[in-house]
């Protein structure tokens, strides 16, 4: 992971004492509960100010308590040395500050320059001046050096062009304190390099960025400080230049960064799936195999048609031609109950979308593919549901009281776990993980691909699907590269480098 | 982490206190309506009254059972008003011509049910909102059954028939028995079956139900087919107690069967229902209605006190979510 490693941040960061907000004693406690321990912290005028730590740490308080959504409990937010109340979000935004958060929270039927003046709409004698508006809004976001159409309706747009929007709403109006929470999960690289440009800009017209984020290659590529955050508490702040990933690791975890990418080298046997020139919505002619005790990589950007390769293997969306393979026999997966009951597991994409019912209890989560199993003649039989549950919870030590907690309630490391979890006791054979760490921390990754490597000892294969190129590198045996749909490189375990298998999936 | 576990911990505990809470609130409101009602009048509190209410209340009761399966779908039926009427007009014809009464009731039902799977295909095949399918066949329905009687209402003749809604079992009328009879199977089915667990997993999210195995589909279809064979029942029920068959008959039911629904505490978002709650909150407006007519209310007030409630309690739940 070290190697990538970038130059720091080649800016110095601006005078010791050129503070623009400072944390005082910052505190945060929900009862008895101390989400936030009292915190030290200021931040400087003109500087990227990275936050790590793992999910539960306490960033999303801190997010929360600068914008204003959260009242504090304890200490002294200071905004240019004067104590500030930050009762709600709008007197954050009067102050300049402004946030970007993982979720795009915009206006999906409205145009992109609607959602950019959203509020703040140009007016004449009381009619909106919509060309205006798009024409100044187009300004905006070809000087940001974004290729988005302003008079496009937003939810045409790819989730990371959305992003993009959502960053060009939040640097107007005359923001000088701009948080960003994880805001490359869902763009691809050219996005994150037009985002990352747009950072630099901010920084140097004086606005003090804070970059929260569980990629430590882009904290080190564009932040000047680094504070990690660690259970609530705000274990120490770094130069950039004066750390190492290994260091900024070990300080959110106390574990070393060996131990996260969990690889055994288990025995390959019999090929379990096998697709002979696929095609179906967003994908064509892909050929791959899967045997026993494989991982089998898909790497490609978003967008490339690994998902919905997945999905249709799945059963979730009819191919168009080809054929899918079971143990050697031709098979018609038509719908999702077909591709179960022959043993294939899918942990979708979207957690959110797909993945959870999250306005339910964990339990009902974990137990919802094998109700017809918990059933005793009519009815469900309570005790071997709350068994089943409790047994998963325990396994992969999801962090909550009970299973009657809600699902929503679950940090997003424990949020996969129960996508992942609601599989186990299944007894599928093929597992199909679809961006499984897509904003989990690193604890919970290790645990994670320690549960891979436990299904494959137990004979399952598995076909995991990753933007995260250290993740398929690191783990896949085989890694198959993405690129508009079809399938443009095939290597064995480690073959190339990650350069390599970049370029091809970049198409350069 | 361990501080978050104590935090959801409380939550948990908070939130199980709170359905309880809400459930014996409601149930409290209805005491209260009731002891103040038979000090504001002495005609309340006579088992002639009460017997009078428990009837009232029940059809109401059994519409918002079955009105529950469909809103933790995240659905809605509009149409069971309509179905009601329908159904008495179909009861009224079969016994009319002659068909004995278990026949004519089966009939009924599976009418009822014919109804609910057209519902259920309406949204899974075609595409429909729900809301746009039922409230076609709110019209409609009324229309097919004004056009099968030429406008007409159909009078039963059947004594046996028509007595069964002035019976009464252990000095509980026979229509609130109906009730119980309705009630336990459903409840058993929302809590204790998986179709159950299926129906809240599709309203709180059907993708991930459908990637789980969940046949959405199906669940779709159980849940109207339910709500329309528990009107297609009411509608049995309805024709006992007045003696007719008229489709223009449980006008704007739909309605009062929804309001009952959501004040005992089910979301319109999906997800959130109980089968208890709807009951209570079926003979609470029963009661109000009851109340009214004794004290000599304007029966215009009634449509205002019931309107003014629902605000009430959805407010106050709304309230509660977001303190959480």
């Amino acid at each position: 992971m070290s190697e990538l490693r970038t130059a720091a941040a080649a800016a110095v960061p601006s005078s010791e004492d050129d503070t623009i907000l400072e944390l005082h004693n910052l505190e945060k406690r929900y009862g008895a509960v101390q989400a936030l321990k009292p915190s030290n912290l200021k931040f400087r005028r003109g500087e990227v100010h990275a936050i790590v730590g793992e999910n539960g740490a306490g960033k999303s308080t801190l997010i929360k308590l600068l914008t204003g959504v959260i009242p504090r409990t304890g200490g002294d937010i200071l905004w240019n040395s004067k104590s500030v109340a930050l009762s709600n979000p709008q007197e954050a935004i009067d102050h300049g500050i402004n946030a970007v958060h993982q979720e795009v929270v915009l206006c999906r039927h409205l145009s992109v320059a609607a959602n950019i003046f959203l509020g703040d709409e140009t007016v004449k004698f009381g009619l909106l001046q919509k060309r205006e508006m798009t024409r100044a809004a187009q300004k905006i976001l070809d000087d940001m050096g974004f290729q988005i159409p302003a008079a496009a309706i937003l939810g045409s747009l790819t989730i990371g062009q959305q992003q993009l929007v959502a960053t060009a709403r939040a640097s107007l109006r005359g923001t000088q304190f701009l948080i960003f929470d994880e805001p490359t999960a869902y763009l691809t690289r050219q996005e994150a390099a037009q985002l990352f440009a747009l950072i630099r800009r901010l920084k140097a017209e004086g606005v003090t960025i804070v970059y929260i984020s569980h990629r430590m290659e882009e904290v080190f590529e564009l932040a000047d400080r680094v504070s990690v955050l660690r259970d609530g508490l705000m274990v120490g702040t770094r130069n950039i230049a004066e750390t190492s990933d290994g260091e900024l690791v070990s300080m959110m975890i106390n574990r070393t960064i060996e131990q996260i990418y969990h690889k055994e080298t288990i025995p390959f046997g019999e090929t379990i799936l096998e697709t002979r020139n696929l095609s179906g919505k967003g994908f064509e002619d892909v050929s791959i195999s899967i045997r026993r005790g494989e991982i089998v990589g898909l790497y490609g950007l978003i967008g490339a048609g690994r998902s919905e390769f997945a999905l249709s293997v799945f059963g979730r969306n009819p191919k168009t031609s080809g054929e899918i393979l079971w143990k050697g026999r031709p098979v018609d997966i038509r719908d999702e109950r077909t591709a179960i009951g022959l043993g294939i597991a899918l942990a979708p994409e979207s957690r959110r979308d797909q993945g959870l019912n999250l306005n339910l209890p964990i339990g009902l989560n974990l137990n919802l593919p094998i109700y017809d199993r918990l059933t005793r003649g009519f009815t469900i039989s309570g005790r071997a549901e709350a068994e089943h549950a409790d047994r998963q919870i325990r396994n992969l030590s999801i962090k909550t009281p009970s299973r009657k907690t809600l699902a929503s309630s679950m940090s997003g490391g424990n949020q996969q776990k129960i996508v992942i979890g609601k599989w186990l006791n299944h007894g599928a054979e093929l597992f199909i993980f679809d961006e499984p760490t897509v904003g989990v921390d690193v604890g919970t990754k290790a645990e994670i691909y320690r549960l891979f490597a436990a299904l494959l000892k137990e004979g399952a294969g598995i076909l995991l699907i990753s933007s995260y190129l250290p993740e398929v590198y690191e783990l896949a045996d085989t890694l198959h590269v993405f690129r508009t749909g079809h399938l443009v490189g095939s290597q064995p375990f480690r073959g190339s480098s990650h350069e390599d298998v970049l370029a091809e999936a970049i198409g350069v | 982490m361990t501080s978050t576990d104590a935090a959801s911990a409380k939550a948990i505990a908070a939130r199980r206190n709170y359905s309880f809470l809400f459930a014996l609130t409601l149930l409290g409101l209805l005491v209260l309506l009731c002891v103040v009602l038979s000090f504001a009048t002495p005609n309340f509190m006579t088992e002639k009254n009460i017997s009078n209410l428990l009837r009232q209340g029940s059809m109401i009761a059994i519409l918002a059972v079955g009105q529950t399966f469909v809103i933790i779908t995240a659905g809605i039926d509009l149409s069971v008003g309509a179905v009601v009427g329908f159904s008495t007009v179909i009861i009224a014809l079969l016994l009319q011509a002659g068909v004995p009464v278990p026949l004519a009731i089966l009939i009924t039902l599976l009418v009822g049910l014919g109804i609910g799977l057209f519902h259920g295909f309406g949204i899974t095949q075609m595409g429909l909102p729900p809301f746009i399918i039922t409230l076609a066949t709110l019209t409609s329905l009324r229309g097919i059954g004004l056009l099968m009687t030429n406008g007409a209402t159909i009078s039963i003749e059947n004594d046996n028939f028509t007595q069964f809604a002035t019976q009464s079992f252990l000095n509980i009328p026979s229509l609130f028995w109906m009730v119980i009879l309705v009630a336990i199977p459903a409840y058993i089915l929302l809590n204790h079956m998986r179709w159950g667990r299926y129906l809240f997993a599709v309203g709180s999210n059907p993708e991930s139900a459908r990637l789980s195995g969940v046949r959405v589909k199906g669940v779709i279809y159980l849940a109207y087919s339910l709500s329309s064979v528990f009107a297609a029942f009411v509608g049995v029920l309805l024709a006992t107690r007045i003696g007719i068959g008229n489709a223009t008959q449980a006008d704007g039911w739909e309605l009062q069967a929804i309001a009952s629904t959501v004040i005992g505490g089910t979301s319109l978002f999906g997800a959130v229902g109980s089968i208890h709650g709807p009951l209570i909150g079926a003979f609470i407006l029963a009661t109000i209605n009851n109340g009214a007519n004794l004290l000599n209310v304007n029966s215009f007030w009634q449509r205002i006190i019931t309107g003014g409630l629902i605000i009430l309690i959805v407010y106050f739940d709304q309230l509660r979510r977001r303190g959480r």
